[in-house]
């Protein structure tokens, strides 16, 4: 580690990030306004931002500093925190990237280098990111490790693979079994093995040493973070919501790429606050809110805000998803005392790695404690585990609960697979049906 | 010479001990049949498949890819693999989108038309998202009238972790089984793993053959011969494979020589043409044929469930298993160095995610060595477009003019 990059960083962090900060602050007030289909907007974004820039931004000064980690979404970070790796997450990046409407652009790289476009998205942007050294956070660092696990798809473990050999830096993998049925003995122990195992090779790469107590604080954190982010997302079940779920995928950042961070815990505690307070008060993420949706798939990120508006406009509200739920469902598996096991439990059951008669009980109980109308399922060609299922779970819900829903194919980051004309079409029917059904 | 400098061969180069498995497979052959047909009778999949379950066979159908067919064999279960059965795809298209690869869309087809056949269950190994999905899909939203069972094949690079749990859910699957078709007997399953050990014997001893020219099979028949263990009896499909008459001498030497990758071979309409034009494909690496045939010669079964442990880890390099890219890459130079191919064929299945991240390394690859390399996609319908025509003649000139002496 050497001095000058340790002082650089410590420079940054203590003066430069703050003045970017103000920087944004002030860019941030010339903002435009919002559209009078919604509330006011959440307080809170403002210090998302800042947290999410400052993340990035430190990012840079950190070879030399920190060892580099990334990461993918379902990994348990919790053990690279101990050994204070600084985190990466490919996935939070390349949905950043789609969200500036830049997916097609760095897809088309690594296409260009001859990557199939059949791929995920989110791994074609982050190639392509590797590729060029483009992005629109800046400079991401390099890893000094990948960490991966296919809890979430196996997409993740082929797409780190190509860079490990790319970049010739060690990868390490949580194998994470499917739940066909139920965890079985022999899933826990594989997984907490595995997980114990890892600890030589992390405290190799990190230089540092594993503390059984530090793992335990991180574990704490992390599981109390969680938990708020649950009780927050709960807090939508008021009428009307404090927030929609195209809120939710922004604030969903810090549970994904800062969790068992103080800063993520901070963070949230701010936002429950604020959540809390509009519930009280009675303030709505839209200002007429009279349909309650609930979303399935990750978001669309290119085009979050023409579906907030298209819906707010009609006086719906997202209220509920599957994709924001999974960064806490699972997170009451987490025993402190008992780490290695329960981490297997919490990490190993979540969403996608579970079967789809679990999914399905999941979204019933969803639609019931969030007095759900209607149901939007996004079909993305970019996440087989997410997709590979929907038509029959939005049969079985359609047909049991006499709910209204619609299927729109479109990508999570590639925003040349959006065919706005075919899109719109089926939403405006499907928004005739949601209040056909209710007027019924 | 190759075209390429530096060959790195894996760590046991004991990948063919050839005049073992000759002497082994002639013991075998002999105990068989003494009169070698020159033709190679391979039964018709659904006929076979028909006539089995008219004698009260128990059979499974079983989704593609690794699994421990000897357990099902102990247990009297026919597996009958489910990789791309032809037809339209009229019913699956309810149930999935069009972004999903073609082998899940045939699997469900099949499945959907209830095939009579099948009346055991349906198993399904875990290969890859849209598998693994599929199976909880007809398990858990479609349902069917007979049982569906999964199995989890360990991912990544494995280590003392993955081989304890690999047994544990051999060991798993057993107890199932054994609710539904009784106690294994531990006899049967010492059988069923000699007759598997054997199989393996001589399916490697026939991939040595292959890329010596040794014997007389175009590709086509080859392929056939392959994929029939996808559907017989493992002591019927034994003796096929030891009908199969292998030659002293090196045969004519072909036109040009290809090495084959990917899930499934060529449709045989790209086969035929391939005889046609005089090329032979001398080795292959699909997830249907050698990658699932160990990588080296193993013992004879003593502890059967240490045996089907041991196989597992031996199996070749495969994307599916998603070990690490440069073992796959050493792996393959040792395949085409051992068959002295001129090319090499990607056969890639539409939206196959595991084949398509790790070929773009391995093409890079292979270009850096000078291999010639086509690349041909399928969606696994029949015939041979023009298009593929003419990708294929250009490829097979491009050799003509570099085929190495």
């Amino acid at each position: 580690m050497s001095l000058s990059a340790k002082l650089k960083y410590k420079f940054m962090k203590d003066y430069g990030a703050p003045a970017l900060m103000s920087l944004q602050g002030l860019k941030r007030r010339r903002s435009r306004p919002t559209p009078s289909a919604f509330g006011p907007p959440l307080e809170s974004n403002a210090r998302l931002k800042e947290i999410l820039t400052r993340h990035y931004y430190l990012s840079r000064f950190v070879p030399g500093v920190k060892k580099v980690a990334w990461v993918t979404s379902g990994a348990p970070v919790e053990l690279l925190r101990v050994f204070d790796f600084y985190t990466i997450y490919p996935e939070n990046h390349s949905a950043l990237v789609g969200a500036k409407k830049q997916g097609a652009e760095y897809c088309g790289i690594a296409e260009g280098d001859s990557f199939s476009q059949d791929l995920c998205s989110y791994a074609r942007i982050d190639l392509g990111h590797m590729l060029s050294g483009k992005s629109p956070a800046g400079k991401l660092p390099k890893p000094d490790l990948l960490f991966c696990s296919n809890n979430i798809c196996q997409t993740v473990l082929y797409w780190y693979k190509a860079i490990s050999q790319e970049l010739d830096i060690p990868l390490i993998h949580f194998d994470a079994p499917f739940v066909s049925d139920r965890q079985s003995e022999a899933d826990i122990r594989y997984m907490a093995q595995q997980l114990q195992d890892m600890i030589p090779i992390l405290e190799q790469v990190s230089g540092n040493v594993f503390y059984m107590s530090d793992l335990e604080a991180v574990l704490k954190r992390s599981q109390d973070s969680s938990r708020t982010w649950g009780n927050i997302l709960k807090a939508m079940q008021a009428k009307p919501a404090p927030m929609t779920i195209f809120d939710a995928f922004g604030h969903l950042a810090p549970i994904v790429s800062l969790r068992g961070l103080p800063v993520a815990q901070d963070y949230y505690n701010i936002l429950a606050e604020e959540i809390d307070d509009r519930v009280s008060k009675g303030i709505g993420a839209i200002r007429d809110e009279k349909y309650r949706l609930i979303w399935d798939n990750i978001a669309i990120w290119y085009k979050v805000r023409y579906l907030a508006t298209f819906f707010a406009e009609r006086k719906m509200n997202f209220v509920t998803a599957t994709y924001t739920n999974a960064w806490a469902e699972t997170i009451d598996h987490l025993n402190i005392k008992d780490p290695w096991n329960s981490m297997a439990r919490t990490y190993g059951q979540i969403i996608l790695n579970n079967n789809l008669k679990h999914r399905l009980g999941l979204m019933r109980r969803m639609i019931d404690d969030f007095s759900v109308d209607g149901m939007v399922m996004h079909s993305t060609r970019s996440c087989k585990p997410y997709s590979v299922g929907q038509y029959d779970l939005r049969k079985a819900i359609s047909t049991s609960l006499n709910l209204p829903s619609v299927i729109i194919d479109a990508d999570i980051a590639d925003e040349r697979v959006w065919s706005e004309q075919q899109i719109q079409t089926r939403l405006e029917a499907f928004c005739e049906s949601l209040e056909d059904t209710n007027r019924g | 010479m190759y075209p390429f400098d530096a060959i790195v061969y894996l760590q046991r180069d004991d990948h063919y001990k050839r005049s073992d498995l000759e002497q082994r497979a002639q013991i075998d052959a002999m105990s068989i049949n003494d009169t070698k047909d020159k033709v190679l009778k391979i039964p018709d999949r659904s006929d076979y498949l028909r006539d089995q379950r008219r004698s009260g066979q128990e059979i499974m159908g079983v989704l593609p890819a690794l699994y421990p067919r000897e357990l099902l064999w102990a247990f009297n279960i026919l597996p009958a693999e489910i990789w791309d059965p032809p037809g339209e795809i009229l019913l699956a298209n309810v149930h999935l989108q069009a972004s999903i690869c073609p082998i899940v869309k045939r699997g469900l087809e099949f499945i959907l038309k209830s095939p009579e056949i099948i009346n055991s269950g349906y198993l399904f190994p875990h290969t890859c998202d849209s598998l693994q999905n599929l199976g909880t899909q007809v398990k858990d939203l479609i349902g069917v009238p007979v049982p569906v069972y999964t199995f989890y094949n360990p991912k990544g690079e494995f280590n003392k972790a993955s081989k304890r749990y690999y047994s544990e859910i051999l060991f798993n699957l057993q107890k199932t089984l054994e609710k539904s078709h009784g106690l294994l007997s531990q006899n049967q399953l010492k059988a069923a793993c000699e007759l598997g050990h054997k199989i393996d014997i001589r399916r490697q001893m026939l991939h040595a053959a292959l890329m010596e020219d040794r014997f007389d099979l175009s590709n086509r028949e080859y392929f056939q011969l392959i994929r029939a263990a996808e559907y017989m009896q493992g002591q019927d499909y034994l003796d096929l494979l030891n009908h199969v008459e292998i030659n002293e001498q090196i045969g004519v030497a072909p036109r040009a020589r290809l090495l084959v990758t990917g899930i499934l071979p060529p449709g045989d309409d790209i086969l035929n043409f391939l005889d046609e034009s005089r090329v032979r494909i001398v080795s292959e690496d699909l997830l249907s044929g050698s990658r699932r045939i160990p990588i080296v010669e193993m013992d004879q079964p003593d502890d059967p469930m240490e045996y089907l442990v041991e196989r597992f880890f031996l199996l070749p390099p495969c994307s599916t298993k998603a070990g690490g890219l440069d073992k796959r890459l050493q792996y393959l130079k040792k395949l085409i160095a051992k068959s002295r191919c001129h090319g090499v064929l990607f056969n890639t299945v539409k939206f196959c995610e595991p084949e398509l991240f790790d070929q773009h390394f391995l093409i890079k690859s292979m270009k850096v060595m000078g291999l010639p390399v086509l690349n041909l996609e399928t969606e696994l319908q029949p015939g041979l477009s023009g298009q593929e025509k003419t990708r294929i003649e250009a490829f097979l000139e491009m050799l003509d003019e570099g085929v190495p002496v």
